[in-house]
């Protein structure tokens, strides 16, 4: 047996959790998950690495979209080989809804921690009229996670 | 028999008076089935479901080493 270098595969999951303040730490008024929304934008906008919180600039807006976006759960997250990794635990789902404007694109964000952002995805220019905009998480491991650490 | 209806932006309309079209789109990253139903040319209904394949932000933790000079 001999010594070696990692980052702790724990440390990647507890990160998820939370667990971890490495700098100013954020006073939690529970031990309970946060909340968490999915918004859809216009593909005229600009969502991505640089987007540091939710905002209803460039929102879609429409029959039956309420602003902010839908609220989902993450599954717990978890830890397989050496990446950590976690996936919505359901599909995100707008029902008969009208949304006349192409979009493309939705931003998981934060909504317990001041509307921070997590992730955005893109899935092409898409309009919905008087129907269902759905969208299916993957399987939830190591290589297909929704969201990783790795 | 009743003909079935189905909800669109005229409301709820005789499926059989609409034209339904189906689209794919197959990427790397997500794959999304697009139907429609339309009253002569205009798009009445429209559903979109997309299939995230994977998650494709995948945050890469980089460990840095000690200098042994």
């Amino acid at each position: 047996m001999a010594n070696s270098q990692a980052i702790a595969t724990s440390f990647k999951s507890e990160i998820l959790d939370g667990l971890h303040a490495l700098g100013t730490s954020v006073v939690r008024a529970g031990t309970g998950a946060d909340t968490f929304k999915a918004a859809l934008y216009l593909a005229t906008a600009s969502i991505g690495a640089g987007t540091t919180a939710y905002s209803v600039t460039n929102e879609v807006s429409g029959t039956n979209y309420t602003a902010g976006g839908a609220t989902f759960t993450w599954t717990a997250p978890t830890t397989s080989g050496t990446t950590a990794y976690t996936t919505p635990s359901a599909n995100i789902t707008w029902t008969t809804v009208t949304l006349s404007t192409a979009f493309d694109c939705v931003l998981l964000y934060n909504s317990t921690q001041s509307n921070r952002a997590v992730a955005a995805y893109t899935f092409g220019s898409q309009t919905v009229t008087a129907g269902n905009f759905t969208l299916t998480m993957p399987t939830n491991d190591s290589s297909t996670g929704l969201l990783r650490i790795a | 028999m009743d003909e079935p209806l189905i909800y669109t932006s005229k409301g709820n309309l005789p499926i059989s008076s609409l034209r339904y079209e189906t689209v794919w789109h197959d990427t790397k990253d997500i794959m999304k089935f697009v139907e429609r139903y339309l009253l002569g040319d205009e798009v009445v209904r429209e559903s979109a479901h997309v299939y995230v394949k994977h998650g494709f932000t995948s945050l890469m933790a980089e460990q840095g080493t000690f200098n042994h000079g």
